[in-house]
Formats: structure tokens, C-alpha cells, sequence
């Protein structure tokens, strides 16, 4: 930490990387999020346990008595809906620490534009989920019937950035509220269900080594892309309102 | 602020889309009821005849939604409180609208299909919107004081929106079992509808249509005299310096 420039001497990037750099070493120093979501994550894949038939008995491996869904269908949903889930309880947390002393105002004298503030609350929230990822991916290998291939990396490359410009835009809005934590997921969920289903539908293939079909695959990599795009320039655009 | 003209006072044309509303919902439900012809049983019969509630409900709770995002622009740009009271009262009518059509669809569902829902992409989407703008008055509801709510609404409802066809080609990709130029007979949809039932529909489009815009006035009316009830409790407050009791007013 000795060698930090004044922070007037940075660009813009620098000085949205040194916010980033600032929220992580309160992270580190303090381990009050990620420690919390990475365990949280694992409770939550334990409950979703449960409610999977047994499957070391070869029939359930191939068709659930759910309609048409096979396990790795269902798995992967599981998978996704348990990262859905640590990650908005983690970004939840993103404007917290900014509560405490004021801290928020000092953040927003910082001379940079909002969307600077902003892409270094996203970038926290990006390295807390690909943590989280990195945790439960291999978790679920181990206690469920599934294989990671490389294409698992497109995906949830980019099933974090839409998940990250949705839930930190939306983390800093349900902030303004009284019931922070509950507004959030009611929130993001909605606007979410495409990027899950995106995610849901390209992983499940995989998991089962299984190649997705080229057309298919492509319209759900479209989406995700286009997703992506569009709501990392909405969050960007729309953070200078929501943060006064 | 001229005491003339308040803000609330209803104007004529105020007037006129309230009688005009309700006229056309009278003529619509004559030409529902007792003009457009019975639907084939696979319709449902007699039952088809809840898609003169169901798809013009759909259709106003689109424009509700589509006015709450034009509105939350014009507000972010201006920041005029007209454009945040508009987006405001879309967004409760959309919500009303888009639960009329959750409502009305399970119960023709029910007979004709067997079932009170499919996780088909128009229902899908249907719900997914519905949950967006209930989250939208949540977070309005549950705002902190002092917060730069009327904001933070707005960025929701350009989000929700600009989410709606993500929402439709990602879901579209599921089954698809609604029937797609619904029983009414859009004009592509091959229906076998005739004029009776083409009558009775486009009664209904109108007629919801007009209702909607008449309940967005009386919506946005209300907000407008909160506000002025609000500033004026306030002017009070000030001119009667550290709040001498009151008297409470005989009526209320």
C-alpha cells in the first residue's frame, strides 16, 4: 500500500480500479461478505439436495418424473439458482460498507464520473461472484452427476457480467429502500430470467457432455452478449441518477 | 399558484374522456354479450367470450408499461414531477391490467386446455412483467425517506422494459401452447372469426383503451392534488411558526 499515487494523479480508470482495489482490501481485511455467500451457497446446494431423487440408481440419471426435464437439466438449475441466490446476497451488501460514517459522501466526492463508481462496484461484485463460481462449480462435480467441460467458461463468463450490471445497478437502488435485502432479489430476479434461462439451457448440454446445437447455442449466446451489452451501458448511464 | 385554475380542477376534456369511457364500455359490452357470435367449442363456446376482458387488458397493460418507460425517461431528462406522477400511475394501472389478464386467462384455460397454467412463453412473460412492475411499486412503497426515489423508480422502469423483448425471445424458445392471433381473430391468424366477433373485440380495444386513459387522468389528478395538499399543509406549518395545537377541524 505504499507506493499509491494521489488519487487526482489517476485517469479515470485508474481511479475506478483504485475504488475497486478499496472496497477488496475492506474485504480482506474484514471478510464480512464473501465468507458469508460462499457458505451461504453451500447450505442452499445442501436443501436443493434433497429434493433430487437418488441418482447412483441408473433410471433417475435419465429422465426426472418432472415432465421432460433430465437431472442435468434440473442441475444445472440448481447451479444457477444457488449462484442467483449467494450473489444477491453478497451484492446486497455492495453499499453497505459506504453506510457506515458516512462514508458514502467521501465516495462521491471522489472526482470521477458516476460510471466509474459505478463499473468499480460492478468489478468487487464480479470477483465475489467468480469466487463463489470457482467454490461451487467444483463442489457440484464432486456431489452431483455432472461434468465440467471448457465451454462451462463462455458461459459463466458471460452469465457474471449481465448477473453483475443488473445486481449492482439494482443493489444501489434497493439501497434507498427499507427492506434493502428482500427489495433486491425482487427486483433482479425479473429482469434476470433471461440471462438464467440463457445460463440454465447452454450449461445443462454441457453438463451432460452433450454438444448444444449450433443454432441454439448461438441464439443463447446472442442474448447473453446482447444482454450483456445493453445493461453494463444501462447501469453505466443510469448509476449518476440513482446515486446523489 | 392562481387561484383560478387549481391544479386538480377538472377540465372539460376531463370530463369528456370520463363519459366517453364508460359509453364505450356500455356499447362494448352490448356487442360482448348480445351481438358477436358464440366460439366453436374448442374456443370454449360460451367462454371465449372472457378474451373480450382478457386480450384488451393485455394490451393496455403494454401500453401502461411502454407509458411508464417513456415517462421515466422524460423524467430523468427534465425532472419534472408531472413525468414521475405519470410513470407512477402507469405502472399501478399496468400492474392491475397485466393481474386482470394472470386472472382471466387461468379461468378459460381451465376448461378448454384442462389446466389453470402453462410455463408457455406468453404466460411466462406475462408473470415475469407482472413481478417487474409489482417490484417497481414495492420499491416506491418501502423508499427511505429523503431518498432520490422518483429516480431510482425510473431507472427500474426503463430497465424493466428495455428487458421485455429479452424476456419474450428467451422464453419463446420454451413450448409455445397459447393460441397466438388469439381467439379474436387478428386479421394473420387464420381465425374463423367473423364480423360479430371482430365487432365485440375491436369494442373492447377501444373501450379499454379510452378507460385507460381515463384512469390515468384521474390517477395522476390524485397525485397532483397530494402534492398540492402536501405543499399546503407545509406552508401552513411554516406560517404558523413552532406549531401552535391546532384546532382539528370538525369534519374530516
Amino acid at each position: 500500500m505504499s507506493a499509491v499515487p494521489a488519487p487526482g494523479a489517476r485517469g479515470w480508470a485508474g481511479k475506478t480500479l483504485l475504488l475497486a482495489r478499496k472496497d477488496l482490501v475492506i474485504e480482506v481485511r474484514g471478510r464480512d461478505t464473501l465468507p458469508p455467500m460462499l457458505v451461504f451457497s453451500l447450505a442452499v446446494t445442501l436443501l436443493l439436495a434433497f429434493t433430487l431423487p437418488d441418482t447412483s440408481r441408473p433410471s433417475a440419471r435419465v429422465v426426472l418424473p418432472v415432465g421432460t426435464a433430465s437431472v442435468a437439466d434440473v442441475l444445472a438449475g440448481f447451479l444457477w439458482v444457488t449462484v442467483l441466490f449467494a450473489g444477491l446476497v453478497g451484492f446486497a451488501r455492495s453499499f453497505e460498507v459506504e453506510r457506515h460514517e458516512g462514508a458514502i459522501d467521501a465516495l462521491l466526492l471522489v472526482p470521477l464520473d458516476r460510471s466509474g463508481l459505478y463499473l468499480a462496484k460492478a468489478m468487487t461484485n464480479l470477483a465475489f461472484i467468480v469466487a463463489v463460481e470457482l467454490f461451487l462449480f467444483p463442489v457440484f462435480a464432486v456431489l452431483f452427476p455432472i461434468g465440467l467441460g471448457a465451454g462451462v467458461v463462455a458461459v459463466v463468463v458471460l452469465v457474471d457480467v449481465g448477473f453483475v450490471a443488473i445486481g449492482t445497478l439494482f443493489a444501489a437502488l434497493a439501497a434507498q429502500t427499507r427492506s434493502r435485502e428482500l427489495m433486491l432479489p425482487v427486483l433482479a430476479f425479473p429482469v434476470l430470467v433471461p440471462v438464467f434461462i440463457a445460463a440454465v439451457e447452454l450449461t445443462s448440454d454441457l453438463f451432460l457432455g452433450r454438444p448444444t446445437g449450433v443454432v441454439v447455442g448461438a441464439g443463447w449466446f446472442g442474448i447473453l452478449v446482447a444482454f450483456d451489452l445493453i445493461y453494463a451501458v444501462v447501469g453505466a448511464l443510469a448509476f449518476e441518477y440513482v446515486i446523489e | 399558484m392562481s387561484t383560478t385554475a387549481h391544479p386538480g380542477a377538472r377540465t372539460t376534456g376531463f370530463r369528456a374522456l370520463a363519459v366517453g369511457a364508460w359509453a364505450s364500455v356500455a356499447v362494448s359490452l352490448y356487442f360482448i354479450f348480445f351481438v358477436a357470435r358464440e366460439a366453436d367449442a374448442s374456443m370454449g363456446g360460451q367462454l371465449q367470450r372472457i378474451f373480450y376482458l382478457h386480450v384488451p387488458s393485455a394490451w393496455i397493460a403494454y401500453i401502461a408499461f411502454a407509458t411508464v418507460f417513456i415517462a421515466s425517461v422524460a423524467y430523468l431528462r427534465t425532472g419534472a414531477r408531472k413525468w414521475d406522477l405519470v410513470a407512477h400511475s402507469a405502472a399501478e394501472l399496468g400492474v392491475v391490467f397485466s393481474s386482470l389478464v394472470l386472472i382471466t386467462g387461468p379461468i378459460w384455460a381451465r376448461p378448454v386446455w384442462g389446466t389453470w397454467w402453462q410455463w408457455d412463453a406468453r404466460l411466462t412473460s406475462a408473470l415475469v412483467m407482472w413481478l417487474t412492475y409489482a417490484g417497481y411499486l414495492l420499491l416506491r412503497g418501502l423508499a427511505d425517506d429523503g431518498s432520490q426515489i422518483a429516480r431510482s423508480a425510473a431507472i427500474v422502469g426503463i430497465a424493466g422494459f428495455i428487458n421485455v423483448p429479452f424476456v419474450h425471445f428467451s422464453v419463446q424458445w420454451f413450448r409455445t401452447l397459447h393460441p397466438s392471433g388469439p381467439a379474436v381473430g387478428d386479421a394473420a391468424g387464420g381465425s374463423t372469426l367473423g364480423g360479430t366477433e371482430l365487432l365485440a373485440f375491436f369494442s373492447a380495444l377501444i373501450a379499454f383503451t379510452l378507460l385507460f386513459a381515463w384512469l390515468l387522468a384521474v390517477r395522476v389528478r390524485l397525485g397532483v392534488l397530494a402534492d398540492e395538499v402536501g405543499r399546503l399543509e407545509l406552508e401552513g406549518d411554516l406560517a404558523d411558526g413552532p406549531r401552535p395545537a391546532r384546532p382539528v377541524p370538525a369534519t374530516t
